[in-house]
């Protein structure tokens, strides 16, 4: 059981009072920013990411973890109660949750949704916790090659799975692509678009892109948003759910974790996916569809467990790769740069306190958010009634401030409200900012393996096919491109012949 | 790992220190500098570097030990970009007064430049060296399934062999380049962003040789997973006995990374010598020593004259070396 005694080494380092301490202080702070609508969880880690920067590597990616899942949980509680989904991922959970609330029922609703999220945050880092050593023990295999495929792929499913229109996505990723060329060329010492600035030699921080358009962007963006004043919530009581309330739920918690798990591993994926899926799922699979959106249980319980799941896998690809699944993966990313931590398949052998330390975390983090969540529902309505005047000067000084402080630049302050600007644009006109960032991230990724591996190959291109993980990555990477077509193309002549609508359709509206 | 927490928070004071710092500087600018006063206030050692990284830990163990002897904090301020080429640009531009220094790496001033235009290069010339720190050697490694074990083996081979670099414009580049050329073996370079990624690649076996700095690579030849080859040093390295210099091997080029502190052109001398005596101090002191050995760094704590002739030489050595073998390190020909 050698493989046993880092994970039981990581409990050791969570449980060191400070990161309990941390734990504690990212799963509040994410609940927090769930309930507030506009704020979401790659917002506030942008904002927060320079808090970070002096404390260990540990204590500060536990932190931010934290906010990340403690947001799913956060998320929920509006949306039963007030019909005011604090976070994309609870959109669905509207539409179950405070007809729930209406029937009286908003303790079994709020008390179902937690279970659900414990069940399908817990069943994930433990897939996590098994999946990742296996991913890890390929990492010296893991050459300029295998990065390419991978790169490749990400950028693919970023473009294909994301939630916005399709054309928008490819323009903003597009734009992400552009802007990780500027810089002096790593393999020629040219400089790319610097227009003679030393500051620009070294191409764009990652930190401002993602301080500017997730942070002040959305700072901008909520201002112009008028904001409803709470009404009064539901009352709540009796958050345990009744034996028959459980055992209506506990097949769609079950396929909410497995879904959630799996589609939180996927590049572009992630928790707002998962829960719009997870919903779609219980629905089609129910006996009486009709009940949804009138109270069923299930549609709250499947889509909570859903997204938390996600919320919890999406760190696989991350922390035993080095890819970004999500735009807030992206900024853990940052994160870890920052403390001078590349994320990659030599985490886990080169610095298995961190790995282990972040995953476990994640066990204790959703104990708490459990025993957690529902005392502070009411302190939490109340948080709502935080005039956006306040709120958003304040968060505004606080990301100038964190930029200045990464560097001891100015440059970068001025980045950051460039890319604000661009951030704030973006949303009004109805431009995703996630697949830019995500663009950016593996477009230089793709760029310097893809050089890096034809330089090895003596400039042949069938090099790629010649190592087993490439070549299995770039099968993949065709089938995923040609899927679709194939699969409409099926549709549509089964339509033709049946004239009945099939899955796809049912996919679509998802 | 535990050593971190201290760090850390050092970090975290010296900026907050480095901040009120900089307000205050240009207060004293104002008023123009009374030297006999030095130091006024503290004094910011700026690095180019990233926190962590080899320049900044010896940055922080020389501010350590100066700021004792100079009675005023030394707060090391990380401004990275453009290989240090920015931090440096920014302290030349700072009033000579000896309240902003910056520690220099040898390849800006003597590799960087054949890479790089005219106007990106910094020049030695716009500053006063106080004193020489260190020397950290190359040393070239072999993966396992190349097979090399000596030089010989990669001369012998006789096909075109792969290797890895820490980026253009840097002494591991530049001494691989070279060497083929002078051993007549053909090669491809294939840059990384630094040495880590160099090394795990020669680990993985995707390329077959690389060039990196002694104290990351020392694990992996003592765990026997990497063989070294060669140093490219003048004299052996104390802590690598048994590997050749390459100028024992018949190849002349000598490459290593030498460090220094620098302050602005001009600063008066009386400020220079203050600054020279805490270095001095610095350097007998047990902890330093100690911090030197064990990152495998060999003292090279000459004077600030001597550090600018001998990285004149340098530089205009390696010039004539690629001029001579018509090499380009920028890979546009």
């Amino acid at each position: 059981m050698d493989f046993l005694n880092p994970v039981i080494n990581g409990f050791a380092v969570v449980l060191e009072p400070t990161n309990l301490l941390y734990c504690l202080v990212g799963v509040v702070i994410g609940m927090l920013i769930g309930v507030l609508p506009g704020l979401g969880p790659a917002a506030t880690i942008a904002i927060l990411l320079p808090l970070t920067y002096n404390v260990e590597p540990v204590t500060a990616i536990i932190m931010l973890a934290g906010i990340f899942y403690g947001a799913q949980y956060g998320g929920t509680i509006t949306s039963v109660l007030l019909r005011l989904p604090g976070e994309a991922s609870s959109v669905v959970t509207v539409f179950d949750g405070y007809q729930m609330a209406r029937q009286g029922k908003a303790g079994t609703a709020l008390g179902l949704a937690s279970i659900g999220s414990f069940v399908g945050g817990t069943a994930s880092i433990i897939g996590l916790t098994f999946l990742a050593p296996i991913v890890a023990s390929f990492a010296l295999d893991f050459g300029a090659p295998e990065y390419s495929a991978l790169a490749l792929l990400g950028i693919l499913l970023v473009a294909t799975i994301s939630s916005g229109a399709k054309t928008k996505a490819l323009i903003a990723a597009a734009l992400g692509l552009l802007l990780a060329t500027v810089g002096r060329d790593v393999f020629t010492g040219e400089s790319r678009f610097t227009f003679g600035s030393l500051e620009l030699a070294d191409g764009i921080d990652f930190v401002p892109i993602a301080m500017g358009i997730f942070g002040l962007g959305e700072i901008l963006y909520n201002l112009e948003e008028r904001h409803r004043a709470a009404k009064a919530p539901s009352k709540v009581a009796n958050v345990w759910p009744s034996r028959s309330d459980l055992k209506q739920a506990a097949g769609s918690i079950g396929r909410g974790s497995i879904l959630g798990f799996f589609l939180g591993i996927l590049p572009g994926g992630g928790a707002t996916i998962s829960s719009m899926a997870s919903y779609a799922m219980e629905k089609k699979r129910a006996k009486q569809p009709e009940r949804f959106g009138k109270g069923a249980p299930e549609g709250v319980a499947g889509p909570e467990t859903a997204n938390n799941a996600a919320a919890t896998s999406s760190f696989i690809p991350l922390l035993t790769l080095g890819i970004p699944a999500n735009a807030t993966m992206a900024l853990m990313f940052g994160a870890l740069l920052i403390q001078g931590v590349t994320p990659g398949p030599q985490l886990v052998e080169e610095n298995p306190d961190l790995f282990w330390g972040v995953v476990n975390s994640m066990y204790i983090g959703n104990i708490l958010l459990l025993i957690m969540s529902l005392p502070l529902v009411g302190l939490f309505v109340k948080i709502l009634r935080v005039r956006a005047a306040i709120l958003a000067p304040v968060t505004a000084l606080i990301t100038l401030l964190g930029a200045y402080t990464i560097n001891n630049s100015m440059f970068d302050v001025t980045l950051v409200v460039v890319f604000g600007v661009i951030g704030y644009l973006m949303k009004k006109f109805g431009f995703e900012p996630g697949p830019l960032v995500l663009a950016f991230v593996l477009g230089s990724l793709l760029e310097s393996s893809l050089r890096r591996s034809l330089l090895v190959f003596g400039g042949d291109p069938t090099g790629f096919f010649g190592r087993p993980i490439s070549a299995t990555l770039l099968a993949v990477f065709v089938l995923v491109a040609v899927l679709p077509g194939i699969r409409s193309l099926l549709a549509k002549r089964r339509a033709a012949a049946v004239a009945e609508p099939g899955t796809v359709q049912i996919k679509e509206k998802v | 790992m535990t050593h971190f927490p201290s760090r850390r928070s050092i970090l975290g004071a010296a900026s907050a220190v480095a901040l009120l710092a900089l307000t205050a500087c240009g207060n004293v600018a104002g008023g123009g500098a009374d030297s006999s006063k030095y130091p006024s206030g503290p004094v910011n050692l700026t690095v180019g570097q990233a926190p962590g990284g080899s320049t900044d830990l010896i940055a922080r163990a020389i501010s350590e030990g100066a700021s004792k002897t100079l009675g005023a904090p030394m707060p090391v301020v990380n401004k990275p970009g453009a290989n240090g080429a920015l931090a440096s640009k920014e302290v030349a531009g700072k009033p000579a007064d000896g309240q902003n220094l910056v520690l220099l790496n040898a390849s800006l001033i003597t590799i960087t430049p054949l890479a790089v235009t005219a106007d990106e290069a910094v020049n030695i010339d716009d500053f006063d060296v106080i004193a020489g720190l260190s020397q950290d050697d190359y040393v070239l490694i072999a993966s396992d399934k190349s097979g090399f074990k000596t030089i010989k083996d990669v001369t012998g081979a006789g096909r075109n062999i792969t290797f890895g670099t820490t980026g253009v414009g840097t002494g591991s580049q530049l001494a691989q380049t070279v060497l083929f050329k002078q051993a007549n073996v053909k090669g491809t370079d294939v840059p990384f962003d630094s040495g880590k990624p160099a090394l795990t690649a020669v680990l993985g076996n995707q390329v077959e040789l690389a060039t990196i700095q002694l104290g990351e690579a020392m694990p992996q030849i003592k765990a026997g997973k990497v063989a070294p080859l060669l140093v490219f040093s003048e004299e052996r390295n104390s802590f690598l006995p048994d590997t050749p210099t390459a100028k024992e091997s018949g190849y002349d080029v000598p490459v290593a990374q030498y460090r220094a502190v620098a302050a602005p052109k001009g600063t008066p001398q009386e400020v220079k010598d203050k600054l020279v005596a805490a270095f001095q101090e610095t350097f007998k002191a047990d902890a330093y020593k100690a911090f030197n050995e064990q990152n495998l760094l060999t003292p090279k704590e000459i004077s600030g004259e001597e550090v600018v002739t001998q990285w004149k030489e340098y530089a205009a050595k390696y010039k004539a070396l690629v001029e001579k073998y018509s090499i380009s390190l920028s890979g546009t020909k």
